[in-house]
C-alpha cells in the first residue's frame, strides 16, 4: 500500500482548509486515539468552567466575607507561619511531574524503552506526592482548621463547599492519571509496545502513541491545577 | 492497495480553480491515509450478541432500551391525562404520585429516550456504514459506554422502588424545591435522579467521543464533509452539543447531591420552612438554573438536530430529488449548535435574574429562528417539482414539516421576552415543546424506522399497519398539542394537579377531555407499531437490496444486511455526494456515491 | 391527492380553529394591552408564514406526486432564492422583536409613582405587605422569622414599624394606582401570576425580584402560583381585589401594622401567662 505523506500537504490557514474539505480525516496525520483526547479535554475543559465560574458567581454575590486564602492556607514551619508553602511545593511538584511526562513521551518515540519507563515512574511517583500533600492538607482543614464543606470558622460556607469540591475533582483526575501512568510504565518495561502485545480489556494492540496521549491527559490536569490555584489561593 | 491510488500528490491547484472549495478531484482519490482498521472479531454468543463491539448491534441494543423506557415514559403520561382530563373519576393519582409521574415522563423522554434513540441508536448503526468505516473508531469504548446507559437506566427505574418513590421535582429539578421534603421523592428519588443522569452523561461521553472521531477521522476515501449524507451531519453537530452541554449538567448533579448529601449551600440560600430556619445559608437557586439551561437548551437541538439531518435525507431519496441547498443545509446545522450555547436564558425570563439579559437572549433566541427557517424551506423546496413517493416514511417526514413549523412559530412567541411574559409557565409552553419535541422529531423517528428496518432486518414493516400508525399518530397529535396552546392563554398554569373550579378553567373542561381520550388513541397506536416491529422480524416481506433505490453507502455493502466489519474486503472509494437523483443526462435515475464519474459519462452532475 | 388534502385540511382546521375556538385569553386588567398586540402582531406573521409553508407544501405533494414519466428536477442550489428567503426571515424577525424589546423595555422600567407592595410566598399561600405613611417598606431577615413576627421584619429598623401586614387575606389595589410588586419567598421558588393582568415573575428565596402593573379594572382576580414549588403547588391560590378609591381607603384602615401586631401578640401572651398562673 502506498504511504500517505503528510509533509506534502498545504501549511496555514490554506492547509486548514484543506484538510477540513479533503477525505478521510480532517486532522492529518493525527491517530485516533490523540484526537479522541483533545475532544475529551475540550469538554472536561467544560466541567472545570463549570466548576469554576459558579465559584466566580458565588464569590461575587456572598454577603458573608470570603476567607483570606494566606490565612487559611498557611503553614507552620520552626515556628513562623509561612502563607502557600505547602501549596508551592505541591504546585512545583504537579509541575515537575509534567517535565518529566514530557521526557517519557520523548524516550517513547525514540523507543529507549528503559528511559521511558523510568520517567513514567518519576511522573507517577510525582502525581503520588501531590495527591498524598493535599490529603494532608485536607486533613490539616478539616481536623485542624475546622473547615467543612458546610461550614468553615473563616467565613463564606461556600469557601469550604468550593474548595473541596473542586480540589477533590481535580485530585481525583490525578488519582486517576496516577493510575494509569503505573499500567502504562508496567506495558513498557514488559514491552508490550514494542511486541504488539494485546490489551487485557480491549484485546487490540497499541504503540508509544499512547504514552504522548496519556501526556496530554497529564498536561491538561496540570494546567487546570494552575487555574485552581489561581482561583483558590492567590484570589 | 490498487495502483491506481498510489499518485499521493493531492491537487489542491485543480480544485482551487474550480470554485473555491478543496474537493478533490472527480476521479483521482488520494491514497488510503492509514492502514485498515482491526476489528475485534467476537469468539462467543456472550461478545456476539451482549457485550458486542460491533456498533451495529450496540446500535440496536440502545434503541430497544431507550424504546423500552420510552414505553414507561408514555405509559406515564396516560396517567397525567387521566388525571387532567378526568379529576373526578380517576382518583388514584394524588398530587405526589402526579408530580413524579410528570417529572419521571419529562426526563425519559428528553434524555433517555430521545437522546439515547438519536444518537446512541441511529448513531451507532449508521455512523460508520454512513461515512465508510468498517466500525466505530473504539470500538471496545463504545460498547462500554451502552452499559454505562443501561446502569443509567437501572438506576432511574430503581428510583421508582425507593422509599418515597422517584423525585416529584420536575424535570427540571430546580433547587430549592427539588431537595426539600415539600417535593415528592426528595429523599432516595432525587439523588438516584442525580447519580443517574451523571451516569447517563459519563456513558455518554464514552460513545459521543467515538462518534466525533470516527466522523471526523475515519471517513473512507473520497469522503469529504461535503459529501456527507445530512444525517451524519445532524448527528455529528449534535454530538458536539452534547460533549459541550452535559458538563453542565454534569456539575449541576454533582453540585445538588452535595447539598443534599452533605448539606453543602450552592444553590441553598437561608430557608424557612414548616416552621423551622434551616441550616443553608448563601446559595443561588439562580446558579443552578443557569447551569440546567447551559445543558438544557442544546439539549433541545440534541435531539432536534439528528431530526433535521435524517429527514433531509428521507425527503430527498423518497422525492428522488436532490437536497435543495445542500451546503445551506449544513451551515444552518453548525450555525443552530453554535447559536444554541447563548440563547439557554429564554427559559429564564421570568425567573429573577437581572431583567436586562432579556434584552440579549430575546434578540439570539430569534437569530435562530433565521437558519431555522432556512432550513424548512429547503425541505419544501426539495418537494418541489420532486416526484414524490407517499412512501411511510415521506408521510412521517411532511407530518414532521407540518408539526415542527407549528411548534417553531409557537417558539417565537416565547423567544420574544414580553410575550413569554404572560404564556410562560402556562399549558402554552407545553404545546410548544410537545409539538416541536414530543412530535416532529419523533415523526421522524418513526420514519427513519420505516426506511432503515429493511436494512436491519432485511424485511419490509407491514405497510397497512404503517398507514394506520402514521395517520392516527399524526392526526391525533396534532389534536392533542394545537388545542393545547388556547389552555395557556386561557391563563392554565403547567404542572397544576387539578384546577379546581378556578372561574376562568371551567370552559376548558371539555378541552382537556377531549386531548386526554385522543392521547390514549394516540398512545395505544403505538403499540401496534411496537407490534408490527417485532412480528415483521420474523415474517415481514422480504425486502430486497436497496429497496428505496437510495444512493448513500449503507444500502450497498456487499452483504445485505450488513454484517460485521461493513463492507467486506475492501472499503468503497466515494466520488459524489448522496443526492445525484434524476441527474440530467444519465439514463440511470440515481447515481450512488461509490459510481465513479467514468461509468456514468454522460451524466451532467454537478461536482460535489 | 388524498394526503395532500388531508393536510390542506388540517391547516385550514387550525386558522378555523383559531377564529372560532371559545379558548381566548380572558380580557386584559391592567395596563399591559401592548402585550396582547405583540401577541396578535405575531400570530399575523408568524400565522402567515405557517399557512403559506405547510399550503405551498401539500401543493407541492399534490402537484408532484409519484408518476412513472416524470422526472425530477435536478437543482442542487439557487443562489438568489436562498439569499432572499434569508432576508425577508431576518425582516419577518426584526418586525416581531423590535415592538417586543420596547414593550419589555416598558415592563421592567418601573414609574415613579408605584406604590411599592410585598408579596411574601411560602409553602402553599401568599402573604403581602404595605408600605405605612412613609411609604418605604422595613427590613427582613429570614433569620428573624418567629411565631410573633411571621414576616422576619427588622424591629429595629425605623421603617418597620409602620408596615402594614395582611396575613391569610385578599390583597387590595387601588384601580388605577401603579404597584411595584416586591416579591419575596421563605422556602421555594413561586411565581406570583394574575392571568387578567398578564404579567408574571418568579419569587427566590434570598432575592427580592419585582414587576409592576396599573389595575385598570374592577373586580376579584384569581393568583396563582406558576413556578412548580412542591406537592402543594396546584393549591396555591389566592384573589386580589381592585378597588375604587374609597372601598380601598376603608380596607386599608381595617389592616393592622407591624408595630400593633407585635403588641397584640405581647398581650396575648401576657394573658396567656396571666391565664396559666
Ligand atoms: C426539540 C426541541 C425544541 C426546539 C427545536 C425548540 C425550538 C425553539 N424554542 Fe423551545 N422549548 C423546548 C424544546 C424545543 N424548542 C422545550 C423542551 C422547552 C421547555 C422546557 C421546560 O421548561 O420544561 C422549550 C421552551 C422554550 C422557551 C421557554 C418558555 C418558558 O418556559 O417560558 C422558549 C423561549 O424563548 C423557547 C423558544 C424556542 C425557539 C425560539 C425555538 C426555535 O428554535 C424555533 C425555530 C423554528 C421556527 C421559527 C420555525 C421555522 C421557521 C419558519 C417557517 C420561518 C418563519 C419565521 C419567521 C417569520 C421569523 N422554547
Ligand atoms: C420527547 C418528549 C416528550 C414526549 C414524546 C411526550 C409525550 C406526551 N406527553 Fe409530555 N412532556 C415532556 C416531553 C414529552 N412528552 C416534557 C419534557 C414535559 C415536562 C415535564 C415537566 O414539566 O417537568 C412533559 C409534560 C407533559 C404534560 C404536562 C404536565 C404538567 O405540566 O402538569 C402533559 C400533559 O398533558 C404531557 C402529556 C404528554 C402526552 C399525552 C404524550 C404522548 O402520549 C403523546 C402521544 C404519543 C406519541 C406522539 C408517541 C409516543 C411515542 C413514544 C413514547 C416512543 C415509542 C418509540 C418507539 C416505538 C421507537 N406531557
Ligand atoms: Cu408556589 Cu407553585
Ligand atoms: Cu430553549
Amino acid at each position: 500500500m502506498s504511504q500517505f505523506d503528510i509533509t506534502k500537504l498545504p501549511k496555514g490557514s490554506k492547509g486548514f482548509m484543506h484538510d477540513w474539505g479533503s477525505d478521510q480525516r480532517a486532522f492529518k496525520g493525527v491517530p485516533w486515539g490523540k484526537a479522541m483526547m483533545w475532544i475529551f479535554l475540550l469538554s472536561d475543559t467544560f466541567i472545570f468552567s463549570c466548576f469554576l465560574i459558579s465559584l466566580m458567581t458565588a464569590r461575587a454575590s456572598t454577603v458573608v466575607p470570603w476567607p483570606y486564602p494566606s490565612e487559611v492556607f498557611g503553614l507552620t514551619v520552626f515556628g513562623t507561619s509561612v502563607p502557600l508553602l505547602l501549596i508551592a511545593i505541591m504546585t512545583f511538584v504537579l509541575i515537575t511531574s509534567s517535565g518529566t511526562m514530557a521526557i517519557a513521551v520523548k524516550y517513547g518515540y525514540e523507543k529507549n524503552r528503559k528511559l521511558c519507563g523510568w520517567f513514567l515512574l518519576a511522573t507517577a511517583i510525582g502525581g503520588l506526592t501531590f495527591v498524598g500533600m493535599q490529603a494532608f492538607e485536607w486533613s490539616k482543614l478539616i481536623f485542624h482548621d475546622g473547615v467543612r464543606p458546610w461550614g468553615n470558622p473563616f467565613g463564606a460556607e461556600q469557601f469550604g463547599a468550593f474548595f473541596f469540591m473542586v480540589t477533590g475533582f481535580h485530585g481525583t483526575h490525578v488519582s486517576i492519571g496516577v493510575i494509569f501512568l503505573f499500567i502504562f510504565a508496567r506495558k513498557v518495561f514488559r514491552g508490550d509496545f514494542d511486541t504488539g502485545r494485546r490489551g487485557y480489556f480491549t484485546s487490540m494492540k497499541s504503540d508509544y502513541e499512547a504514552i504522548e496521549i496519556l501526556g496530554l491527559y497529564w498536561h491538561f490536569v496540570d494546567l487546570v491545577w494552575v487555574f485552581i490555584f489561581a482561583f483558590f489561593y492567590l484570589w | 492497495m490498487n495502483d491506481e491510488y498510489t499518485d499521493n500528490k493531492i491537487e489542491t491547484k485543480a480544485a482551487d480553480s474550480s470554485s473555491g472549495s478543496y474537493a478533490p478531484p472527480a476521479e483521482k482519490i488520494p491514497a488510503q491515509e492509514a492502514p485498515d482498521q482491526e476489528l475485534y472479531h467476537a469468539k462467543s454468543f456472550w461478545t456476539k450478541w451482549v457485550f458486542c463491539q460491533d456498533a451495529k448491534v450496540i446500535g440496536i441494543q440502545y434503541a430497544l432500551t431507550a424504546t423500552a423506557i420510552g414505553m414507561i415514559g408514555l405509559i406515564l403520561s396516560w396517567g397525567m391525562r387521566l388525571q387532567l382530563g378526568f379529576p373526578e373519576t380517576f382518583s388514584f393519582l394524588g398530587p405526589a404520585t402526579y408530580y413524579q409521574s410528570v417529572t419521571m415522563h419529562g426526563m425519559i423522554m428528553v434524555i433517555y429516550l430521545l437522546t439515547a434513540l438519536f444518537l446512541g441508536g441511529f448513531g451507532n448503526y449508521l455512523i460508520p456504514l454512513m461515512v465508510g468505516a468498517r466500525d466505530m473508531v473504539f470500538p471496545y469504548v463504545n460498547m462500554v459506554s451502552y452499559w454505562m446507559f443501561l446502569v443509567a437506566v437501572l438506576v432511574l427505574i430503581a428510583s421508582f422502588f425507593v422509599p418515597g418513590g422517584p423525585t416529584g421535582a420536575g424535570w427540571t429539578l430546580y433547587p430549592p424545591q427539588a431537595i426539600l421534603p415539600g417535593t415528592p421523592g426528595s429523599e432516595m428519588g432525587i439523588v438516584l435522579m442525580l447519580v443517574s443522569l451523571s451516569l447517563f452523561v459519563i456513558g455518554f461521553t464514552m460513545g459521543g467521543l467515538n462518534y466525533v472521531i470516527t466522523i471526523l477521522q475515519s471517513r473512507t476515501r473520497g469522503m469529504t464533509l461535503m459529501r456527507m449524507p445530512l444525517t451524519i451531519w445532524g448527528i455529528f453537530t449534535a454530538t458536539v452539543l452534547a460533549l459541550l452541554a452535559f458538563p453542565a449538567l454534569f456539575v449541576a448533579c454533582i453540585m445538588m447531591t452535595l447539598d443534599n448529601l452533605l448539606g453543602t449551600s450552592f444553590f441553598m440560600p437561608e430557608i424557612f420552612t414548616m416552621g423551622e430556619k434551616l441550616d443553608y445559608a448563601g446559595g443561588s437557586p439562580i446558579l443552578f438554573q443557569h447551569l440546567f439551561w447551559f445543558f438544557g437548551h442544546p439539549e433541545v437541538y440534541i435531539v432536534a438536530l439528528p431530526a433535521f439531518g435524517i429527514v433531509s435525507d428521507l425527503i430527498s431519496v423518497h422525492a428522488r430529488k436532490n437536497v435543495f441547498g445542500y451546503r445551506m443545509m449544513v451551515w444552518a446545522i453548525v450555525i443552530i449548535g453554535a447559536l444554541s450555547f447563548i440563547v439557554w436564558a429564554h427559559h429564564m425570563y421570568v425567573s429573577g435574574m437581572n431583567p436586562w439579559f432579556g434584552f440579549f437572549f430575546a434578540t439570539t433566541t430569534l437569530i435562530i429562528a433565521v437558519p431555522t427557517a432556512i432550513k424548512v424551506y429547503n425541505w419544501v423546496l426539495t418537494l418541489w417539482r420532486g416526484n414524490i413517493h407517499l412512501t411511510i416514511p415521506m408521510l412521517f417526514s411532511l407530518g414532521f414539516i407540518v408539526t415542527f413549523v407549528n411548534g417553531g412559530i409557537t417558539g417565537l412567541f416565547l423567544g420574544n421576552v414580553i410575550i413569554d411574559v404572560p404564556l410562560s409557565d402556562t399549558y402554552f409552553v407545553v404545546a410548544h415543546f410537545h409539538m416541536v419535541m414530543g412530535i416532529a422529531p419523533l415523526m421522524v423517528v418513526f420514519g427513519a424506522i420505516y426506511h432503515w428496518y429493511p436494512l436491519i432486518t432485511g424485511r419490509h414493516l407491514n405497510q397497512t399497519l404503517g398507514k394506520i400508525h402514521f395517520w392516527v399518530t399524526f392526526v391525533g397529535a396534532y389534536a392533542i398539542y394545537f388545542p393545547m396552546h388556547y389552555l395557556g392563554f386561557i391563563g392554565v398554569p403547567r404542572r397544576y394537579f387539578e384546577m379546581y373550579d378556578s372561574p376562568y378553567m371551567t370552559s376548558g373542561v371539555g378541552l382537556n377531555q377531549f386531548i386526554t381520550v385522543a392521547a390514549l388513541i394516540v398512545g395505544f397506536t403505538q403499540f401496534l407499531f411496537l407490534y408490527n416491529i417485532f412480528t415483521s422480524w420474523y415474517k415481514g416481506e422480504k425486502s430486497e437490496r436497496n429497496p428505496w433505490k437510495a444512493n448513500s453507502l449503507e444500502w450497498h455493502t456487499p452483504d445485505y444486511p450488513p454484517t460485521h466489519g461493513n463492507f467486506g474486503k475492501e472499503l468503497p472509494v466515494v466520488y459524489r455526494w448522496p443526492y445525484d437523483f434524476s441527474v440530467p443526462g444519465s439514463d440511470k435515475e440515481y447515481i450512488p456515491q461509490h459510481v465513479a464519474p467514468s461509468e456514468v459519462p454522460t451524466a451532467k452532475a454537478e461536482q460535489t | 391527492m388524498f394526503v395532500a388534502i388531508i393536510f390542506a385540511l388540517i391547516i385550514v382546521g387550525s386558522i378555523i380553529f383559531h377564529f372560532w375556538s371559545p379558548w381566548w385569553w380572558t380580557p386584559v386588567a391592567s395596563n399591559w394591552g401592548n402585550i396582547d398586540d405583540t401577541i396578535i402582531l405575531t400570530f399575523w406573521v408568524t400565522g402567515a408564514v405557517f399557512v403559506a409553508v405547510c399550503l405551498f407544501m401539500a401543493y407541492c405533494v399534490w402537484a408532484y406526486r409519484y408518476r412513472p414519466d416524470r422526472k425530477a428536477e435536478y437543482k442542487p442550489e439557487d443562489k438568489k432564492l436562498e439569499f432572499r428567503l434569508t432576508w425577508l426571515t431576518a425582516l419577518g424577525v426584526v418586525a416581531l422583536l423590535a415592538p417586543g424589546l420596547v414593550v419589555w423595555n416598558k415592563y421592567i422600567t418601573v414609574p415613579e409613582n408605584a406604590l411599592k407592595i410585598e408579596v411574601v410566598a411560602y409553602q402553599w399561600g401568599w402573604n403581602y405587605r404595605l408600605p405605612g405613611d412613609d411609604g418605604i417598606l422595613g427590613k427582613t431577615s429570614v433569620g428573624l422569622i418567629n411565631d410573633d413576627n411571621p414576616y422576619g421584619l427588622d424591629s429595629n429598623d425605623p421603617n418597620s414599624k409602620d408596615d402594614i401586614l395582611v396575613m391569610d387575606a385578599d390583597l387590595h389595589l387601588k384601580i388605577n394606582q401603579p404597584v411595584k410588586i416586591e416579591l419575596r419567598s421563605l422556602d421555594v421558588l413561586h411565581n406570583f401570576y394574575i392571568p387578567q393582568f398578564r404579567a408574571k415573575m418568579d419569587t427566590l428565596p434570598g432575592i427580592i425580584t419585582y414587576y409592576w402593573f396599573t389595575p385598570e379594572k374592577k373586580g376579584e382576580y384569581e393568583i396563582l402560583c406558576a413556578e412548580y414549588c412542591g406537592t402543594g403547588h396546584y393549591a396555591m391560590r389566592g384573589f386580589v381585589k381592585v378597588d375604587e378609591e374609597q372601598e380601598y381607603s376603608d380596607w386599608l384602615a381595617k389592616q393592622i401594622s407591624f408595630e400593633k401586631m407585635l403588641a397584640k401578640n405581647k398581650l396575648e401572651k401576657n394573658l396567656l401567662i396571666a391565664e396559666k398562673n
